[in-house]
């Protein structure tokens, strides 16, 4: 009898069928499914959603069977994480991880299902925000990498770069404040929601630009007017698709 | 000083944990809260501050977790992680601030277990090590070891089955006793693989509580009496060990499935020794 990967116990198969998919994606993270991953990262600010959502239009009326999955909206997991938050209970690890734990039923949930499907599924938020914010609270870089090797390698993961002054002046535009944690408020950096802001995203800013070469990000000026952006984000979407035209769904 | 299995939080400081770290591990059934509150008793009475914990009274996930598990769709790296969050949140919350302020923490399970689920469910044995290489390193592992033919009655003639206890998310079609005993069976072996990377000092868990408990006890007494900076254990210490080593020499060796008044789980032993004439091994012999 043999435990562990590839393993069987007596007559049974212990792997589900998820996991030789997970354990090849660890390796490189790339995958062969018929589908396309699409993210879009950035910090608060940066008019990353706006582009998906306009990039999903555009999908739509293309004929693709396209699906949306958000940053930290898994069922299962989010009214835990909402728990600590409203109770300030999260540390940094904890914060990091409940957020890998939300990620991981998306993916077994959904991303993987739907990739396997031949969906082009577009993410808001990736592995990516979680290396730059839990980096940016103190975790150990490496160690966050490893958290989430499970995760399916983009197609495309565009980062929508902009100053932090331009990003503070968008978001302070329609309300007087940030939230506890989005402001970093629990590094104690400062008192000041809004200065805490600044440093704790300032921190976050230089781990995206690590990860431009690291992780290969695809970067957009989001300093430019929103159509700009957004045909230069269909442009390169589009180079995607055309090797994948069996993405269509037909009538 | 403490250390960890590799990766540091930055939360914990490992220079001001003081206390010792002491884990019970062991499958379902092997009488790991019995000696848990047996030791806590005893060690309070020698003076020491103690602290238990479980892996089941969580403040931040516990309640996620319990809603999860009552439906059908958890799935398994999503379950690995959540059980993760929970740890270190125990980690955090319970642990290091009882050993800064140099409490014994007797702690019912640990990583281990973790692992042993994770890795029989199918995830990748090095994702797992990475992910708790934040643990700390506890003072001692207790491994309380059972087979699988005196585990089974301890369980089905106690509480009866549990679905994740028996594994069924793994193996959906058998009956709860086919899958308990290949679950179990599978968990104990990756226990035996995890004793081994991770020095756990192995108690055979079969014979009754009160002489499972002498032998914790004396392991914990030398662990105790190394540690130099508490002084007052010395003299009552030594004299208390001395007497317990004789006492368990002395003690004639346990036959399995006998009865005494102090087993923690009389009803489930007696009931084996009755149904197969005091040989209950190969009826719960897995397949």
């Amino acid at each position: 009898m043999e435990l562990g990967s590839g393993v069987r116990i007596g007559p049974f198969e212990v792997l589900a069928p998820l996991q030789p998919a997970v354990s090849r994606i660890r390796q490189s993270g790339e995958h062969h499914f018929p589908g396309r991953l699409i993210v879009v990262e950035g910090i608060d600010g940066s008019g990353k959603s706006t582009q998906l959502s306009l990039l999903h239009k555009w999908l739509e009326s293309k004929g693709y069977g396209v699906v949306f999955s958000e940053w930290n909206s898994s069922p299962l997991v989010k009214d835990t994480t909402k728990y600590g938050k409203k109770k300030k209970m999260l540390t940094p690890a904890t914060f990091s991880l409940i957020h890998s734990t939300d990620f991981a039923d998306r993916t077994e949930r959904s991303i993987l299902p739907l990739l396997k499907a031949g969906a082009v599924v577009l993410c808001d938020r990736y592995v990516y925000t979680a290396f730059a914010r839990d980096v940016a609270r103190g975790m150990d870089r490496e160690w966050v990498r490893e958290l989430y090797g499970f995760a399916v390698k983009p197609a495309i993961a565009f980062y929508f770069r902009v100053p932090l002054e331009i990003a503070i002046h968008r978001l302070l535009d329609g309300r007087d404040g940030f939230k506890f944690y989005e402001a970093g408020m629990d590094l104690n950096l400062s008192d000041d929601s809004v200065e805490s802001f600044r440093m704790f995203q300032g921190r976050i800013l230089e781990e995206y630009e690590k990860m431009i070469p690291e992780c290969g990000l695809t970067v957009v000026d989001a300093t430019l007017p929103i159509e700009v952006q957004q045909a230069q984000v269909r442009q390169i979407v589009k180079t995607h698709l055309d090797r994948a035209r069996e993405l269509r769904v037909r009538p | 000083m403490r250390a960890t299995y590799g990766k540091s939080l930055p939360s914990i400081h490992l220079d001001d944990l003081g206390g010792k770290l002491i884990v019970i591990e062991g499958t379902d059934g092997a009488g790991r809260s019995t000696q848990i509150n047996l030791l806590k008793l005893w060690l309070e009475e020698l003076g020491h501050a103690v602290v238990d914990t479980g892996m089941t009274r969580p403040p931040l996930a516990g309640e996620g977790i319990r809603r999860a598990k009552e439906g059908n769709n958890l799935g398994r790296v999503t379950q690995t992680l959540f059980y993760a969050t929970d740890f270190v949140d125990r980690l955090e919350n319970e642990i290091v601030p009882a050993l800064r302020a140099g409490f014994i923490v007797l702690t019912d399970r640990y990583i281990y277990s973790l692992m042993a689920r994770a890795i029989v469910r199918g995830m990748d044995p090095q994702w797992i090590r990475s992910i708790y290489s934040v643990a700390l390193k506890p003072d001692a592992i207790f491994y309380l070891r059972l087979d699988i033919d005196q585990l089974l009655p301890r369980v089905v003639f106690t509480r009866g089955f549990d679905y994740w206890e028996s594994g069924m998310d793994l193996y959906p079609g058998q009956d709860m006793y086919d899958s308990f005993c290949n679950y179990q069976t599978a968990l104990l072996a990756e226990f035996d693989r995890l004793s081994s990377e991770f020095n756990f000092e192995v108690v055979n868990a079969a014979p009754d509580a009160n002489t499972v408990c002498e032998h914790l006890k004396k392991d914990i007494l030398r662990l105790l009496e190394k540690d130099s900076r508490k002084t007052f254990i010395t003299k009552q210490h030594s004299e208390l060990m001395a007497r317990l080593s004789i006492k368990l020499e002395e003690r004639p060796a346990v036959k399995p499935n006998t009865v005494r008044v102090t087993d923690p789980f009389p009803a489930a032993t007696s009931a084996v020794v009755h149904a197969s004439n005091g040989n209950g091994h190969h009826v719960v012999q897995p397949k």
